[in-house]
């Protein structure tokens, strides 16, 4: 069996967001990034079948020279290889190119299922593990907060709203796109970061993946023309004094709004 | 010139609130861009709920009536839309930000070979365009987003926009669909558990983050001051991840968007994730040691208090005052 994890290294949840020179992206420099929260769990889904069976985990990223860094990490924590599509022409892609390019990889290894995080951390877009799915012409399904393997099938809950989960199954193979929370999610340990180091990570270009001129900037559809911080609002008025004051206030004012 | 073409969706056998937010964008959008506004209402069963749709801002409405769309369905609901997209000649397609929509639009946008934008809390035409825009970076930052060319699908925040209110002229047609390609397989719809509260319906919810400081102080202290106001119990991120509380408690970004009549937030300090799920709220009410956290930029009414002073005395307040 293989499953492949699409990771995408952010910026760390608590780096400064200062917007660049052009006013459409944050200056990247100068700042720590991490493997978006999201991929962890569904990383760490793909190793709990590893560690159940027989299992190859190959972990896909795309990026620049420093996401070697979050697929190493990745290595560490216990998947095989790693695939890292490393190429200029990619940048500027939309969600659909990104889903282009990870979709070749797919087509070249024939998973069984592929994981994703059910978002990324930096521009929430949710769009990439869909597009994926219909690209390489697999069933999908997103936000799982339970996966359960079968023989030819993986039974999944997926959450919805209001503490609700539509149970989904779908046949192998497919993608799935995790929600956080699902496990736990464990550390490399110093033995597997050692063993990492051996690991194979392979490189490749946008042409590698015959995907020239169909991804980056020029085929973007969509294009963001400025980031800017969002409204600022009032801040609130203060109730001050003893407890019991407090608590009066408080009470008033829920009486005034008529819910109580 | 395309079409807007508003997919709605059912919900306990009505037509989503969020449904008629999205007519009311796309009627908007209308004005501006002079396209037709066209709907889908797909389930089984359904014809009395698109009649309906129809006279409140759907517009022309395609109907998909079949019991393959009785429950949602990501494949069934998938060839629907392409359906209707064909159907409609539309070059706008807005879904709402629901589990359905965030499921399926991506997935119909790859099939189309449409550019996508997700989550938008606002969509302009101007320039000859579309623009959109949203929330990055967990909701600190604004993008604006434009789509450059050909068909665009975009879903939109629940809660971001009033929902559409009077009449429109409205026409019901039949939508063939052909389900062949369903692989994936509805077993069956299931609550965590009985406390599982639809927030997004809640009057009063009673929100507990980090400072509540340990999972059994849920049920000692905030789960009453949400019980005695009749209302539920909610958490921010870190709670959930911690594994205190199960993610349907989560309010946020991330969580459930929720807009009540009163919020009570204790001991969250405001990440903007959270905010996102919550500053729509009629009235919010913040109780938290930390004067600068930002949870009081949204908040109505402050107060810079340890929550284990304060919402245990305000449960007996409210118990007292209901006598």
């Amino acid at each position: 069996m293989k499953i492949m994890v699409c990771l995408k290294q952010v910026p760390h949840q608590d780096a400064r967001l200062d917007i660049d020179s052009a006013g459409t992206w944050i200056q990247e420099s100068n700042i720590k990034f991490e493997i978006n929260t999201y991929d962890t769990y569904a990383l760490e889904e793909a190793l709990r079948a590893k560690d159940e069976g027989e299992c190859e985990v190959v972990v896909v990223s795309i990026g620049p020279d420093r996401t070697t860094q979050a697929l190493r990490t990745a290595l560490g924590m216990g998947a095989d290889r790693a695939v890292h599509i490393k190429d200029e022409e990619a940048d500027g892609s939309d969600a659909l190119g990104l889903a282009k390019l990870l979709a070749a990889v797919a087509k070249e290894e024939s998973p069984d299922t592929i994981f994703t995080g059910f978002m990324s951390d930096d521009d929430n877009f949710a769009a990439v593990p869909p597009m994926l799915a219909e690209l390489v012409g697999l069933p999908h399904t997103t936000a799982a907060v339970k996966v359960v393997r079968g023989d030819s099938s993986l039974t999944v809950d997926r959450e919805t709203e209001g503490g609700s989960y539509e149970v989904v199954e779908l046949p192998l193979p497919c993608l799935v796109s995790v929600q956080t929370g699902i496990n736990q999610v464990r550390y490399a340990s110093l033995k597997g970061i050692m063993a990492a180091k051996k690991k194979p990570l392979d490189v490749k270009s946008v042409a590698d993946l015959g995907l020239s001129g169909s991804v980056g900037a020029g085929a973007a559809k969509v294009k963001i023309e400025k980031i800017a911080p969002p409204p600022k609002g009032d801040t609130a008025e203060l109730l001050e004094g003893s407890t019991d004051e407090v608590v009066a206030g408080l009470v008033t004012k829920i009486k005034e709004l008529g819910l109580l | 010139m395309g079409s807007i073409l508003v997919v709605a969706e059912i919900q306990n056998g009505a037509i989503r609130e969020a449904s008629y937010e999205l007519a009311s964008v796309a009627q908007s959008l209308a004005g501006t861009s002079g396209r037709e506004v066209k709907s889908l209402v797909m389930g089984s069963g359904i014809g009395a709920l698109a009649e309906e749709f129809s006279k409140k801002g759907g517009g022309s409405v395609l109907v998909a009536d079949d019991a393959a769309l009785e429950n949602y369905n990501v494949d069934a609901a998938n060839a629907a839309v392409r359906a209707a997209v064909e159907a409609a000649s539309a070059d706008l397609i807005l879904l709402s930000n629901t589990p359905s929509g965030w499921d399926v639009a991506p997935r119909l946008a790859a099939g189309l070979d449409a550019g996508f934008v997700g989550d938008c809390f606002r969509i302009d035409f101007d320039g000859g365009q579309f623009n959109f825009r949203r929330r990055v970076f967990n909701g600190k930052l604004d993008a604006h987003v434009s789509a450059i060319e050909g068909t665009i699908v975009a879903t939109v925040q629940p809660g971001a926009t009033p929902p559409f209110e009077g009449t429109t002229d409205g026409s019901t047609s039949d939508l063939s669909v052909g389900f062949e390609g369903v692989r994936a397989k509805f077993v069956e719809t299931k609550k965590s558990d009985s406390t599982g509260v639809d927030l997004s319906k809640a009057d009063i919810i009673v929100s507990g983050g980090r400072g509540v400081g340990a999972p059994e102080k849920f049920a000692e202290v905030i789960q009453p001051l949400a019980d005695a106001l009749g209302g539920a119990m909610g958490a921010s991120r870190p709670v959930v991840d911690a594994g205190w509380l199960p993610h349907h408690y989560q309010v946020g970004s991330s969580g459930q968007v929720v807009q009540p009549k009163l919020y009570i937030a204790a001991g969250i300090s405001g990440a903007i994730q959270h905010l996102v799920g919550m500053k729509s709220s009629n009235y919010i009410i913040a109780i938290n040691k930390d004067p600068d956290a930002p949870i009081f930029e949204v908040a109505n009414l402050g107060v810079v208090a340890d929550l284990f002073d304060v919402v245990p005395a305000l449960t007996e307040a409210v118990n007292g005052a209901k006598g």
